[in-house]
C-alpha cells in the first residue's frame, strides 16, 4: 500500500514546496555581514558592475542589484511594500524617477551637500531625487543634403522642407516620450500634436529598431535627419567596428532648440532614496560616491553620458558634442507630461 | 462505472485540482486586477484610437505566421517521413534546431544582415553605386518580415507534430491509397493531410498562441500588435492594470483558435489499431525530385536558422563579448529551465491524466493553460507581483525562485499537456479495453499502463517546455530573485542598449543550451518512428 502511494505524495509534496512561502533569507545574518545596500537599478551596463565593485572595494559595503526596466522596477516595489529590500533607486529618466516619487516610495534627503553637487535643474526641488549624468537628444543628419542652420530648430524639423528625410524610433520610447513631454510644456498639447503630426509626415520609414540604426541609415542614405540621444552617435563614433565609425564619420550632429532660443532637450540618469529603507545615509552616501570625479567617471565611461560635475574627466568621444545649454523646464513635467504624449503620438500616427 | 474508488484515487484527484488552482491563480489575478482597475482614461484612448489596429495587425499577422508555417513544416515533414533523398536522415531531426532560437534574436540577426545599413545592402549599393533611396529592397520591419521570424523560429512545432502523425499514423490507408494507384502530392492532399489534420491544428493552435504573445520581435521591428500595445499600456501610460485588461483580447483570441481546432477535429476520433504503429516504406526519390527535395529541407534549414546564427558569429567575433562573465547566467538559465520543467510537466501529468480518466472537465484545464500560455509574460508577471502582494513578501530569495517557476509552469504548462494528450490519443484503445477487463485501476494502472504509455510525450513536452522556458523574458526579467541574472535577461540588457553584438555570445549560449533538449528530442522522435509494435 505504501508502495501505492508513493508517486501521489511525491508530486503532493513537490508542489507543496514549490508553493509554500520561503521565508526571506536576508535579515537574520545582518549582524554577521558588515553592511549591505540594494539597489534596484534601471540601467544595465558592464561598466555598472565594476562601478559597484569599487565602491564595494572601497567602503566593504555589499551592493546587491536588481535590474529591470523603470516601470517593472516600480509594480515590483508597490508589491513589497515595507518589505521591499530596495535602498536605493537609479532610473535612466526624470519622468521614471518622477513615477518612483508619485507612487510615494522615495524619500526628501535635505543635504546641503548634494545640493551643492547637483545643480538645481537636474534635482527634485524637495530632494526626491538626484540627478547623476545627464543627456540631450540631438539631429544626426547628413551634410550632403542639410546644413546644420536647417535642422538645430525642433519645431522646424516638421516643416514640409523635410519630407521623406526623418528617421526615428518608435514613440513608445523613453527618449521621444521624454521629448513630446517637454514639448508640450513648451508649446501646449494642442501645437504639440501638430508637430507630431509633421514629423510623420516626413518621415522616410516607420519608425523602426533603435538610435543608433537611424543614425546607420542616415550614413547609407536612406534618411537625411536622424533624432537619436548623444551617446549613440558618440558610441558609433569610438565603435571597435569599423562599419560603426564611417557610419558616425558619414553625417554631422547638432543640438536642437526650443523656441525662443530656450536651450536643448535634457534628460537624466537619477537617484532617488526609498521611503522603506532603514539605510538612509548609508544609500545618501553613495549617491556621494557617485558625484565625486571617479564615480562620474565609473558612470559614464561606458554609456558616454555627460558627467554632471564640471571637474569630472569627460568620456573618450563626447567632445564632438556642439555646446548647448539647458532649458529651464522642471524635469518632473517629463514624466507628469508623459501619458499625454503618447497619445499625442497615437493620434498622430506615430508608431 | 468503477465499483469503488481507492483512496489514491481521490489523491490524485486532489493533486488535479490544486494543479489547477495553482496554474491559474496568476492569470486569474491578472484579468481580475485589469477588470476591476484598467478603467479609465487610458483605456478609452486605447479603446477608440488604438484597439482595432492592435487587433487587425495581430490577427493579420497570425494568418501570415499559420500559413507560412504550414507552408514549411507540412512539406518538410512529408518528405522527410515518406521519401528517402540525399540528407534526409540530417534534415529529420536538424529542421528542429530553429526551435533554439529566440524570437527576438532571430530578428536582430535579420535586421542586422539585411537591414539598410546591413552587409547585404551596403554591399548591393557599393557593387551598382545606386543610393539606399534608389532601390526597392524587402523590408524586414514590416508585417510580412515579422510574420517570416515568427514562422521561422515557430515551425518545428508543427513540423514535430505532423511527422509524428505522417510516420506513425497512417500506414494501412496509405499503403491501402499507393495500391489503388494514389502517389505524390495526391497521396499527401487525400490521405495524409486528413488523417493527421487534428494533431497538426493542435500545433497550430500552439504556435500560433506563443506569436500572438510575442513582444520582443514585434517591438523590435516596430510593429504595433496587441502584445506590444500591452506593454505600451504599462511603459508608457503606466498603467499596468489597463495592460492586463488588453490581455484578455489576446486570451480571446487565443480561445477561438482552441475552439477552431476543435470544431476542426469534428467527430474524426482516429483512434488506431497497434498493427498501424509501422512507419510507412519510404519510397526513393529519383533524378530532380531527389535534389529538389534536398533543396527545400536545406533552404529552410539555413534561413531559419544556420544564416542567423552564422551572422550572430561573425558579430561575436568582430566586436568581441561583453566583459560580464556568462557562466552565472547560465546556470541560472539551466536551473531555473529544470525547476520550471519539472513543476510544470507535473502539472501537464495531472491534467492530461485526469481527462484520460475522468473525461468530465477537459475544457476547464485546456481554457485554463490555453489562458496562460497566450496571455504575454509580462501580464502573469503582474499577476504573479499582485499574488506576492498579498503574501506580504519581498521579491528576493528562494521565496522569489519559487515564485518564478511557478509563472512558468502557468505560463507553459499547455506546450507540455498538448504532447502528452497526443500520445495518449495515439495510443490504441484495445489498450483501454484490455487493462479495464484486468481490473487495472488507481495507482497501479498509472504506473503500469498510462505512463509508459505517456513516456514518448511527456519527453517531447519536457524539451519543448525547457526550450520555451530558457528563452522566456518578460516574466524572468520581472521576478528573478535578487541578484539573479539569466541568459535572456543579459542579451535583452545589451541589445535594449542597442550594443547587438554583445548580445551575441547570451543568444547564442542560448540557442546552445537548447540546441541539446532539441537533438535530444530529434533523435525520440527518429527513434520512436522507426518502432514497430
Amino acid at each position: 500500500m505504501t508502495k501505492h502511494l508513493t508517486l501521489p505524495t511525491l508530486l503532493i509534496a513537490l508542489l507543496a514546496f514549490a508553493c509554500s512561502p520561503a521565508a526571506p533569507s536576508s535579515g537574520s545574518n545582518a549582524e554577521t555581514v558588515p553592511e549591505a545596500l540594494t539597489i534596484y537599478s534601471s540601467r544595465h551596463y558592464d561598466s555598472d558592475r565594476t562601478l559597484y565593485q569599487t565602491y564595494e572595494a572601497k567602503t566593504g559595503v555589499k551592493i546587491q542589484v536588481r535590474e529591470a526596466g523603470a516601470d517593472q522596477l516600480l509594480e515590483t516595489m508597490k508589491a513589497e511594500g515595507e518589505n521591499s529590500p530596495a535602498d536605493l533607486i537609479i532610473a535612466a529618466d526624470a519622468g521614471g524617477l518622477w513615477r518612483f516619487q508619485s507612487a510615494g516610495l522615495t524619500q526628501a534627503i535635505a543635504d546641503p551637500e548634494l545640493n551643492a553637487l547637483v545643480p538645481e535643474n537636474l534635482r527634485q526641488a524637495d530632494g526626491h531625487w538626484f540627478g547623476l549624468a545627464k543627456r540631450v537628444r540631438i539631429v544626426a543628419y547628413d551634410p550632403g543634403r542639410f546644413s546644420s542652420e536647417q535642422v538645430d530648430q525642433w519645431l522646424e524639423l516638421a516643416d514640409e522642407t523635410k519630407r521623406g528625410e526623418i528617421c526615428v524610433r518608435s514613440s513608445s520610447n523613453i527618449y521621444n516620450l521624454s521629448l513630446m513631454a517637454e514639448l508640450i510644456t513648451r508649446i501646449g498639447s494642442e501645437d504639440a500634436g501638430d508637430w507630431a503630426s509633421g514629423i510623420v509626415a516626413n518621415m522616410a520609414r516607420n519608425p523602426q529598431g533603435g538610435d543608433t540604426d537611424q543614425v546607420r541609415a542616415v550614413a547609407a542614405g536612406e534618411c537625411g535627419i536622424a533624432i537619436v540621444n548623444h551617446y549613440y552617435w558618440v558610441r558609433l563614433a569610438t565603435s571597435a567596428s569599423q562599419a560603426d565609425r564611417a557610419a558616425a564619420a558619414a553625417t554631422r550632429i547638432v543640438v536642437p532648440r526650443f523656441p525662443d532660443g530656450r536651450g536643448a532637450h535634457i534628460n537624466i540618469t537619477g537617484a532617488a532614496v526609498t521611503a522603506s529603507t532603514a539605510k538612509k545615509t548609508l544609500a545618501t552616501d553613495f549617491i556621494k560616491f557617485l558625484l565625486t570625479n571617479e564615480g562620474q567617471a565609473l558612470l559614464t565611461v561606458e554609456t558616454k553620458e555627460l558627467p554632471i560635475l564640471s571637474s569630472a574627466a569627460l568620456p573618450e568621444g563626447v567632445e564632438a558634442l556642439p555646446p548647448f545649454k539647458g532649458g529651464g523646464t522642471p524635469l518632473e513635467t517629463l514624466g507628469e507630461n508623459q501619458a499625454e504624449a503618447q497619445r499625442l503620438y497615437d493620434l498622430a500616427g506615430w508608431n | 462505472m468503477q465499483r469503488l474508488t481507492p483512496s489514491s484515487v481521490y489523491t490524485g484527484r486532489m493533486l488535479t485540482v490544486f494543479a489547477l488552482i495553482f496554474v491559474a491563480l496568476p492569470i486569474l489575478s491578472a484579468v481580475w486586477f485589469g477588470m476591476s482597475a484598467g478603467g479609465g482614461s487610458t483605456w478609452d484612448h486605447i479603446l477608440h484610437n488604438r484597439l482595432l489596429p492592435y487587433t487587425l495587425t495581430t490577427l493579420i499577422v497570425l494568418v501570415l505566421v499559420g500559413g507560412l508555417i504550414l507552408a514549411i513544416a507540412l512539406p518538410c515533414a512529408w518528405l522527410v517521413s515518406m521519401y528517402s533523398f540525399p540528407g534526409r536522415r540530417v534534415f529529420e531531426w536538424a529542421l528542429i534546431l530553429p526551435l533554439a532560437m529566440p524570437g527576438y534574436v532571430m530578428s536582430y540577426a535579420w535586421a542586422d544582415l539585411f537591414g539598410v545599413a546591413g552587409p547585404v545592402q551596403s554591399a548591393l549599393r557599393s557593387s551598382t553605386g545606386m543610393m539606399a533611396r534608389d532601390y526597392w529592397f524587402p523590408d524586414l520591419f514590416t508585417v510580412p518580415g515579422l510574420s517570416f521570424i515568427l514562422a521561422s523560429t515557430l515551425f518545428p512545432y508543427v513540423y514535430i507534430i505532423a511527422r509524428a502523425a505522417f510516420t506513425t499514423s497512417s500506414l494501412a490507408t496509405l499503403e491501402a491509397a499507393r495500391s489503388l494507384g494514389v502517389s505524390g502530392v495526391g497521396l499527401f492532399r487525400r490521405v495524409g493531410f486528413p488523417a493527421a489534420r487534428p494533431a497538426i491544428v493542435a500545433g497550430l493552435a500552439l504556435a500560433l498562441m506563443e506569436a500572438a504573445a510575442d513582444y520582443g520581435a514585434a517591438n523590435f521591428l516596430g510593429i504595433q500588435t496587441l502584445g506590444v500595445g500591452i506593454v505600451r499600456a504599462w511603459s508608457s501610460f503606466g498603467e499596468p492594470a489597463t495592460a492586463a485588461r488588453l490581455a484578455l483580447v489576446l486570451i480571446s483570441i487565443a480561445f477561438l483558435f482552441v475552439i477552431l481546432a476543435r470544431v476542426s477535429k469534428g467527430h474524426a476520433t482516429t483512434r488506431q489499431t497497434s498493427t498501424r504503429w509501422l512507419t510507412p516504406t519510404r519510397i526513393a526519390l529519383s533524378g530532380a525530385s531527389r535534389w529538389a527535395a534536398f533543396s527545400l529541407c536545406a533552404t529552410v534549414l539555413l534561413v531559419a536558422f544556420f544564416i542567423p546564427l552564422g551572422r550572430l558569429l561573425w558579430l561575436s567575433l568582430e566586436v568581441g563579448t561583453g566583459s560580464a562573465p556568462m557562466l552565472p547566467p547560465l546556470i541560472a538559465s539551466l536551473v531555473l529551465g529544470l525547476a520550471g520543467t519539472v513543476l510544470a510537466l507535473i502539472c501537464a501529468l495531472s491534467f492530461t491524466l485526469s481527462t484520460w480518466l475522468t473525461r468530465r472537465v477537459e475544457w476547464l484545464p485546456r481554457l485554463i493553460t490555453t489562458a496562460g500560455y497566450a496571455a504575454p509574460g509580462v501580464v502573469l508577471g503582474l499577476g504573479a507581483l499582485l499574488l506576492l502582494k498579498a503574501t506580504g513578501m519581498g521579491l528576493s530569495g528562494a521565496g522569489a525562485f519559487v515564485l518564478l517557476i511557478c509563472i512558468y509552469a502557468s505560463r507553459f504548462t499547455a506546450a507540455g499537456a498538448e504532447p502528452m494528450r497526443a500520445a495518449l490519443m495515439r495510443a490504441p484503445q484495445t489498450l483501454d479495453y484490455a487493462t479495464r477487463s484486468l481490473g487495472g485501476r488507481g495507482v497501479r494502472r498509472l504506473l503500469q499502463i498510462d505512463l509508459p504509455v505517456l513516456m514518448p510525450g511527456a519527453l517531447a513536452g519536457g524539451l519543448i517546455l525547457f526550450v520555451e522556458m530558457i528563452k522566456e523574458l518578460p516574466a524572468t526579467m520581472m521576478l528573478r530573485p535578487l541578484g539573479m541574472e539569466t541568459l535572456a535577461v543579459r542579451a535583452n540588457f545589451y541589445a535594449t542598449d542597442e550594443r547587438l553584438a554583445l548580445a551575441t555570445l547570451p543568444s547564442l549560449l542560448i540557442t546552445l543550451a537548447g540546441l541539446g533538449p532539441v537533438l535530444l528530442l530529434s533523435w525520440q522522435l527518429s527513434k520512436s518512428g522507426r518502432v514497430s509494435a
